[in-house]
């Protein structure tokens, strides 16, 4: 049974490549919980900012009419990988994780599987 | 009105200083009570919001009879958030979320502006006993961090206290699933607060629900009546910030004697 900052760990030292962590509640855009980052990144302003990438993709959806719910999100930069996982279990509606990988470093395959079974150990 | 960001040391001189001097105890102010222990805030709760208890029952997927057995057997030795988990009615990541979601909701309102002197009482902790603390900091940080995101998405805070209404405009647009639950209960008598306990969600998510339908011009805020329009309502003088203690003392003696 992980708490919060269990996971946010385990996701630092088990993903390969991983710079920082963040568990973001989407409505108010406030981090939950961060891990890693620094002086140059900081998490909790990443976090805020891509609540409205969540909430962009959301509402085009709905316009779209698509009866589908969002997995994760990829954004790919020239060093970094960018990856966003909603938190899907009961009780943690509009909660995502976001990870910020080296893309250098990072196996991106791995760290989406990987991800996927830190959602679920946070049992939320 | 837009106003410039205050510095965080703004927010709560004495909650600066008590965090500075680790103290532990309740920070009573007008809309809500933060609860520290050494000088991190534990807990926090406001009446303009939904407690943890509801956050947990409604949408947490707990039983409102395991949320009172949990403060029966827990309650007075101040360990109930420990004993839902052990006793595993509720997840640990599952409370530890819900939990910060309700301290910082809560200390939003309790940090609100107000002009009536905060109080503090030394040694008071809360029941539902310790959890995750989070630096004083932090709570300011976010309260101002919340202040700016509502102004940004709509400049009117008309409707975060006052009775809430449909406008005549048409729902021209998608409304998103958890904005419509928000929308379909403004009924020209609830308010944020009241929409907020109804659907079992954290306060501020309701206020920025709401703040985004008056941005699309489909909800307002009931404009006040003029007294004269109004009957059958008893105007009540203003709450005074100097009450009359003595005259407090002799009615608290006269009803005791009855």
């Amino acid at each position: 049974m992980a708490n919060t900052e269990a996971s946010l760990k385990e996701a630092m030292t088990s993903i390969e490549g991983t710079l920082g962590v963040a568990l973001v509640d989407y409505t108010s855009g406030m981090a939950l919980g961060t891990l890693g980052g620094g002086k140059d990144f900081n998490l909790e302003v990443a976090a805020a900012g891509n609540t409205d990438v969540v909430r962009a993709k959301l509402r085009t959806m709905e316009h779209l009419g698509l009866q589908d719910e969002i997995e994760d999100v990829l954004i790919t930069l020239g060093g970094q990988y960018h990856l966003i996982r909603l938190l899907k279990a009961r009780g943690s509606n509009g909660l995502f994780l976001y990870l910020v990988l080296d893309k250098g470093r990072a196996n991106l395959a791995m760290a989406r599987h990987q991800l996927k079974r830190i959602e679920a150990e946070l049992e939320v | 009105m837009r106003t410039a960001p205050a510095p965080v040391t703004a927010l709560s001189p004495m909650l600066q200083r008590l965090a500075d001097e680790r103290a532990t105890g309740a920070l009573m102010r007008d809309r809500g009570t933060l609860y520290l222990a050494e000088g991190q805030v534990v807990h926090a709760e406001s009446p303009a919001t939904p407690g943890i208890d509801v956050l947990l029952t409604t949408g947490g997927g707990l039983h409102r009879d395991g949320w009172w057995e949990a403060v029966a057997r827990a309650g007075a030795g101040q360990r109930v958030g420990r004993y839902l988990v052990d006793s595993g009615r509720v997840p640990g990541g599952a409370l530890e979320l819900c939990h910060l979601g309700a301290l910082y909701d809560a200390a939003f309102f309790a940090l609100a502006p107000t002009r009536t002197p905060a109080r503090f009482r030394y040694g008071v902790s809360h029941w539902i006993g310790p959890v995750r603390p989070v630096p004083v900091d932090a709570v300011q940080r976010e309260t101002l961090r919340r202040r700016e995101l509502l102004e940004r998405i709509w400049p009117d805070a008309a409707g975060d206290s006052a009775p809430l209404v449909r406008t005549a405009r048409p729902v021209d647009a998608p409304v998103p699933p958890a904005r419509r639950r928000v929308l379909d209960l403004v009924n020209g008598v609830r308010t944020a607060s009241d929409i907020a306990q109804e659907l079992g969600r954290p306060a501020f998510h309701v206020l920025v629900g709401l703040r985004r339908l008056a941005a699309a011009g489909l909800v307002e805020a009931v404009r006040e009546l003029p007294a004269a329009t109004a009957p059958g309502r008893v105007a009540l003088p203003e709450v005074t910030a100097d009450p009359d203690v003595a005259l407090l003392r002799r009615l608290r003696d006269a009803l005791e004697a009855l």
